[in-house]
């Protein structure tokens, strides 16, 4: 192997009733990529935090160039040049991208002028460097979500990271960002970079990663190995201790039953033009795109959060004009499981109860909006138990749940509510393997017993494991539907084409 | 196969992790309040002669109700997540359209009393509508309703007091029940119990809650967020002008500068009461005894204080510097528990 940059040692870490690390090893070799990989709960985050000094180590060994170090804070860390790229953004958004860049050096003291000119000069390095095209002087707020990742990565460079950890950075970026991403990692690497890259997606670090550490409850399940000869099955096995089943269920085809929900030349106040979709009783019709497609801000338009501008919405053979959420749930049983849980999916300060209970309030409340706990309780249970949320108690703070637990909360919230049509958006992002494929039986369940749902998702094995039938978008519009036949290379070959098809028209 | 049948029916309650617990009675504001309480009580009896006669407690009764009440005005506002400094104003108009109302068309006291929940309605409603509508910060929105209805008010009235209301009004206020308890106390403990249950058992307390909590998640999960938000502040008009209500009963007259300039006189028991009590600020937390027992605090720290000779002005500093212990102890409490992995 060759030279060793940062090493650690029978590294531990305890939280109160939780041995979150547990004699974890890492070995990184300068100038190489190296996975970290987990499923969520493994200990990943721990482990980061230990190494940029959020965390104090206290029970075993990191050695940067073989001699032993303690990071009190983050910044002695980030001065011994280990630079960390969160997985949320922490820019400044009205802040120029110069700014943010050299916000830790924006003048010698803190009295002195910022000279705009040199800050802007120097962020220009950087940018450069990473052939970013963008004008030093932009807010980062006017910037895409994969150029503010880039920006991050500009700065965590600036600050001479010879360690660069990065957490789901391809977590918002499209197949061609990432590309893009994915040639500047290799550049930074035979520059002598060290990258320690935390992905959930598995072909990605395959694509691109020269070792990999997989820990599991804490332990490491595999230490520093090279990549060469590992497969996606390795991996999986590695992380959950077994092979990933593909699930072999049987094609449903539910095209004769009932129409639960037709759209007819939809367009909509965010830029969707022409939009047809049928979306029949019982049905799981996935809706694929890449991230931008515009999906997300259909189904956000369907619920009423945003206005149509033409065409009609016809759900369950009525005529539906739907002016807000609380109209779209209580009148056309109409239910959004969002994509951003912590924003708009659930209330994190507030109990299980509370977030399972929300959509039932107005269906339950008696005489001057009286709520029984107990009736809500009655409601909710069963949603809850069949879901399996492992909570201690009904009061708990949602907050405090793990992320997939979080996430069945808040489908638990839509099946209390009896809703008769379910978007889901993203259903597993950030959310185990273990977790994931049971979600998938959850939702192919509730489509059993009639419930018709519309799926995004930009994960193609989870699209082509739950959908009888797939419309991809691009750039706002419908461009094709498919009939899932469950064959995973046609499929997605067929998914390419029609996105692609599109993007040679526009050219 | 059939995923249906291969779910395993859980218990939910049993898994899952054990690492937090939650903090209970003895680590929430409200012990914390009642030890105060008890504390600075004795201290007072024991440092002053008269703290503990009944006509103190009686007077100190009728404050304390004024200030649980105007303490509420303000919280039911916070919980969702704004402010609302018009309360002052709110409470002193409210009353004096009753009062003008009262004087001459010789209303009696229950119509009266109607007229001023009404007012503080329809100004809490124009505050709301204002905030949903415009999109303003609360603050801003409230800062110039404050000097819109005292200015108005002030010119309708031509700042003249009206003193010829019924006699009821003055009576309730001098009312004492078993020589030492007023009646406006036993008032702010009745609006506390329907807080309470507005918050703990009704679809519209937890949808206030929920608003204020995550607004988006909550629009996202069917409510209607605006409307939610203009409820509140309805609630916090009518809250204001019971509160106005009851400082009238005191005095036997609405006066236009009863709550001070502007009805400033309010801002500090307005907050300093569930910001004691534990109510966030940023909204979605609400604790109704809290905010009975901050205020209660609140009130009687004055009457102690101004009975052990402290100048009125060290007083209001004093009380300050209570808002900002209270504060930055809260801070502290809440690190602490985070350290020790407690849920709150």
């Amino acid at each position: 192997m060759s030279e060793v940059v940062l090493q650690a040692r029978a590294i531990g870490k305890s939280f109160p009733g939780v041995r979150a690390l547990d004699k974890v090893d890492l070995t990184l070799a300068k100038g190489s990529i190296h996975a970290l990989l987990g499923e969520n709960g493994a200990g990943k985050s721990t482990l980061i935090k230990l190494l940029t000094g959020v965390h104090r180590l206290e029970e075993g060994e990191l050695l940067l160039d073989g001699k032993s170090v303690q990071f009190d804070d983050p910044h002695a860390a980030i001065a011994a040049g280990i630079g960390v790229v969160h997985q949320e953004r922490n820019l400044i958004p009205r802040f120029s991208v110069a700014e943010n860049i050299m916000l830790e050096r924006l003048g010698p003291s803190v009295l002195s002028r910022v000279d705009q000119a040199t800050l802007r000069a120097e962020a220009k390095r950087w940018l450069d460097l990473l052939e970013l095209d963008v004008n030093p002087a932009t807010p980062v707020m006017r910037l895409s979500a994969a150029k503010m990742q880039l920006v991050e990565i500009a700065k965590a460079l600036s600050l001479r990271s010879r360690v660069l950890l990065m957490d789901e950075p391809t977590a918002s970026l499209t197949p061609h960002e990432t590309e893009h991403l994915f040639t500047l990692l290799q550049r930074l690497k035979r520059d002598g970079v060290t990258i320690v890259f935390v992905s959930h997606k598995l072909e990605e670090v395959l694509q691109i990663c020269d070792s990999v550490t997989v820990l599991r409850d804490g332990r490491n399940a595999c230490q520093s190995q090279p990549m060469t000869g590992m497969g996606r099955q390795d991996l999986v096995r590695l992380m959950i201790g077994r092979a990933e089943q593909i699930p072999a269920w049987e094609t449903r085809d539910r095209t004769t039953a009932p129409v639960a929900l037709q759209l007819d030349k939809v367009s909509t106040s965010l830029g969707h033009q022409d939009i047809d979709l049928t979306l029949h009783r019982g049905e799981i019709l996935g809706l694929y795109g890449l991230v931008g497609a515009g999906r997300s801000e259909l189904a956000k338009c369907l619920i009423g959060l945003f206005p149509l501008t033409g065409g009609k919405v016809t759900i369950d053979g009525q005529p539906a004009a739907i002016g807000s959420v609380a109209e779209a749930l209580n009148r056309f049983g109409l239910g959004y499981v969002s994509e951003d849980r912590k924003q708009e999916g659930l209330v994190l300060a507030h109990s299980v109860l509370d977030n399972a209970g929300i959509a039932v309030w107005s269906k339950l409340a008696g005489f001057l909006g009286f709520l029984k706990n107990g009736q809500i309780r009655e409601r909710v249970l069963p949603a809850i138990e069949r879901l399996e949320v492992k909570t201690p108690s009904l009061a708990q703070q949602v907050g405090l749940l793990s992320g997939g637990n979080q996430q069945k909360v808040s489908v638990a919230k839509w099946l209390a509510a009896g809703v008769r049509i379910l978007i889901i958006d993203e259903p597993s992002v950030g959310i185990d393997i273990k977790t994931k494929a049971y979600l998938h039986e959850l939702i192919r369940a509730l489509a059993d017993d009639g419930t018709s749902v519309l799926l995004i998702t930009s994960d193609m094995p989870e699209m082509i494991t739950l959908a009888d039938r797939i419309a991809v978008m691009d750039g706002y519009r419908l461009t094709g539907t498919l009939v899932n036949d469950r064959d995973y290379p046609r499929m997605s070959q067929g998914i390419m084409n029609l996105i692609h098809g599109e993007e040679q028209d526009a050219a | 196969m059939q995923p249906a049948s291969s779910l395993p029916l859980g218990q939910p309650r049993s898994a899952g992790s054990p690492s937090f617990v939650r903090a209970g009675f003895l680590g929430g504001n409200e012990f914390g309040l009642i030890v105060l309480i008890v504390v600075f009580a004795t201290l007072f009896t024991l440092a002053t002669k008269g703290f503990a006669s009944p006509f103190n407690l009686f007077t100190l009764g009728r404050t304390m109700g004024i200030d649980i009440l105007i303490g509420f005005s303000m919280m039911v506002v916070i919980v969702s997540g704004g402010l609302n400094l018009a309360v002052g104003a709110i409470g002193v108009c409210a009353v004096m359209a009753a009062g003008w109302a009262m004087e001459t068309f010789g209303l009696p006291w229950p119509l009266g009393l109607a007229v001023c929940l009404l007012v503080g309605a329809a100004l809490g409603a124009v505050n709301g509508e204002a905030i949903v509508r415009s999109g303003v910060h609360s603050f801003i929105i409230t800062l110039a309703t404050m000097s819109i209805f005292f200015g108005g008010m002030v010119f309708l009235s031509r700042a003249e007091a009206f003193r010829e209301l019924p006699p009821a009004i003055a009576a309730f206020g001098k009312l004492r029940l078993m020589g030492f308890l007023s009646p406006l106390l036993l008032v702010a403990v009745a609006t506390a119990l329907v807080l309470g249950w507005l918050y703990r058992f009704t679809s519209l307390g937890r949808r206030m809650l929920a608003a204020g909590a995550s607004p988006k998640a909550a629009e996202v999960s069917g409510i209607r967020v605006d409307r939610t938000i203009v409820g509140c502040h309805i609630l916090s008009g009518v809250l204001a002008a019971l509160a106005g209500a009851m400082l009238t009963a005191r005095h036997g007259a609405a006066i236009p500068s009863m709550a001070g300039h502007l009805g400033q006189d309010w801002l500090l028991p307005a907050f300093l009461a569930p910001v004691l009590g534990g109510t966030l600020l940023t909204g979605g937390k609400v604790s109704v005894l809290g905010t009975l027992l901050g205020a209660m605090l609140v009130s009687m720290l004055t009457n102690g204080l101004l009975l052990l000779r402290v100048g009125e002005f060290w007083v209001q500093a004093f009380l300050g510097l209570l808002l900002l212990t209270a504060v930055l102890l809260d801070l502290g409490r809440r690190r602490l528990l985070a350290r020790h992995r407690i849920a709150v």
